[in-house]
């Protein structure tokens, strides 16, 4: 019992780590409800903290359990010692991809560090490594072509059904009536039963971001602390629950304008399909106890999306058709005005601004790369740390 | 005697510059600012936002309003009656750029953009343009 103090030292670098968590994932989640000012930063932090909880106890003992005993052949290399350091490149890492602007998954970092310090004692599961690593290449395929998908034949009608406009100024869209008895929802007076469909949606979908974020990464900053076997799984949730929610509460609420402002970029109906794809994949693997890339999977979402639409007009068949939907949408937005469909065949095709311009393969791939950088240099780091600083004992 | 001058500008003081100097050096030039939108992003937001919107050529006219308004008033400060174009480009900055370099005699360009994160994802413009454009490029710092 004399190693107790250590256990609390890697107990609040588990609390960093989960801290860091909820700074950076109420961003991508409830940015767009909040950006369209459906919700307040207060009511996102809330429902994050929530609905995270509730990812990190129903799947989330998944992937803690493979990161913390299959990963790792032996699961006594993780001392109270090397789960600090563990802990300490999970955390550093979050920290630098937030502060350079450079989103990092918090997954792959995390299994990069686990990996390394595996690999530095020679206890790694290579098998189980190579299972997450392949899943890594394919869900983000999955992502990029499920999107695209959407993008090529179903976004323009995703598009005029969900109808949601941002609104700037004046009181959220949905607030808290805190003067019954009951607390109850309240819509903005104006809203419109489209309004509220379309309101309800976008904080719907910050929720399930939520959940499928407990899944994944309740992970990243127990499991460490789980292989020691000190603790049981459910104190251990609850403790990286509540700094997830400190850091929802706290950090996040002055990171929700620019962490994930990417994702802000993109039309709200957008938003929301890469929402329910990425998060779909997430705990699907969660499921299965792989911790995702969430990073990675949304970006290709975004890019399949935009690729999806933006190809449509590259051969004269596909133009045809794309000019067809797009027409039939506008008369449903009521926003034909300054369509180009009528001088499609009277332009020079050079002359058209092309959408596909907008997705060219080699920068997509740098982009890509570059997102693996932060969690490649961390597993390195790690690696060199635990192989040759003496004090970890192997 | 120049006188079809490309300034590629982005929202950032080095390109302000860049511009500065085009209309100093080249007085009597036909100067023509060029603004690239859609350009690599951390996640690909921008780009795909684009894609995405009803009228591609008015949402890039939208992005490149800002960047063009200040252009203007940095015309009309400068000495001189020179005129300014526009242009509006797709894609990554350094290919957009080289391509419409052709048609210039000189492109000016300022040397680099602000953040971290744009070096990352999108690297340096100005050294790729410099070297691989076809006429020749004044780098302003």
């Amino acid at each position: 019992m004399n190693a107790e103090p250590l256990l609390i030292v890697g107990i609040l670098t588990a609390i960093f780590v989960g801290y860091n968590i909820g700074g950076s994932t109420t961003g991508p989640a409830f940015g767009p409800a909040v950006g369209a000012n459906v919700i307040t930063k207060v009511m996102a932090a809330g429902l994050m903290s929530i609905f995270f909880f509730v990812g990190a106890y129903t799947i989330g003992p998944q992937v803690v359990t493979t990161l913390g005993e299959e990963l790792v052949t032996d699961t006594s290399i993780f001392t109270l010692r090397s789960n600090v350091a563990v802990l300490f490149f999970i955390g550093g890492a979050l920290f630098v991809g937030n502060y350079a602007g450079v989103p990092a998954s918090t997954s792959m970092t995390a299994v990069g560090a686990i990996a390394a310090l595996g690999m530095a004692t020679g206890e790694l599961n290579w098998n189980e490594l190579g299972e997450i690593a392949v899943w890594w290449i394919v869900a983000p395929i999955i992502g990029f072509w499920v999107a695209g998908v959407v993008g090529r034949y179903f976004y323009p009608q995703i598009n005029a059904w969900i109808a949601i406009e941002s609104k700037d100024e004046g009181r959220p869209m949905v607030s808290i009536d805190r003067s019954g008895l009951v607390p109850r929802l309240q819509f903005g007076v104006d809203a419109d039963r489209r309004e509220i469909t379309g309101a309800l949606t976008v904080v719907a979908i910050g929720c399930l971001m939520g959940f499928a974020s407990g899944t994944s990464n309740i992970a990243n900053a127990i499991a460490p602390i789980y292989g020691t076997g000190d603790v049981d799984m459910v104190p251990l949730i609850l403790i990286g629950c509540a700094a997830v929610a400190v850091g929802c509460f706290t950090i996040a609420r002055r990171t929700l304008d620019t962490l994930g402002s990417d994702i802000t970029n993109l039309p709200l109906t957008a938003a929301i399909v890469v929402a329910v794809i990425s998060s779909g994949i997430v705990v699907s693997l969660s499921w299965i106890g792989i911790p995702a890339s969430f990073v990675v999977i949304a970006t290709m979402s975004i890019v399949g999306l935009g690729w999806g639409r933006a190809t449509r007009t590259t051969t004269l068949s596909d133009a045809a058709r794309g000019e067809e939907t797009r027409v039939s949408v506008g008369a449903l937005t009521a926003e034909a005005e300054g369509e180009r469909s009528p001088e499609i065949g009277e332009e020079d095709v050079e002359d058209i601004p092309k959408a596909s311009d907008l997705f060219d393969p080699s920068t997509t791939a740098r982009v890509i790369l570059m997102q693996n950088v932060v969690p490649a240099i961390s597993t390195i780091g790690a690696y060199f740390t635990f192989r040759f600083v003496p004090i970890f004992g192997f | 005697m120049v006188s079809r001058v490309l300034v590629p500008m982005e929202d950032s003081e080095m390109s302000d510059r860049a511009l500065e100097y085009a209309l100093e050096v080249f007085p009597n030039a036909e100067i023509t600012a060029l603004h690239v939108v859609g350009e690599p992003s951390q996640m690909w937001g921008h780009a795909t936002g684009l894609a995405l919107a009803d009228d591609l050529e008015k949402a890039a006219e939208e992005h490149a309003k800002e960047v063009f308004d200040r252009a203007r008033d940095i015309v009309a400060d400068a000495d001189g009656d020179a005129e300014l174009e526009t242009a509006i480009e797709f894609g990554h900055p350094a290919r957009a750029i080289i391509n419409r370099a052709d048609d210039y005699e000189t492109v000016v360009i300022g040397t680099h953009s602000g953040s971290i994160a744009d070096r990352i994802f999108v690297g340096n413009v100005a050294e790729k343009v410099f070297r691989s454009s076809p006429v020749p490029v004044v780098v302003v710092r």
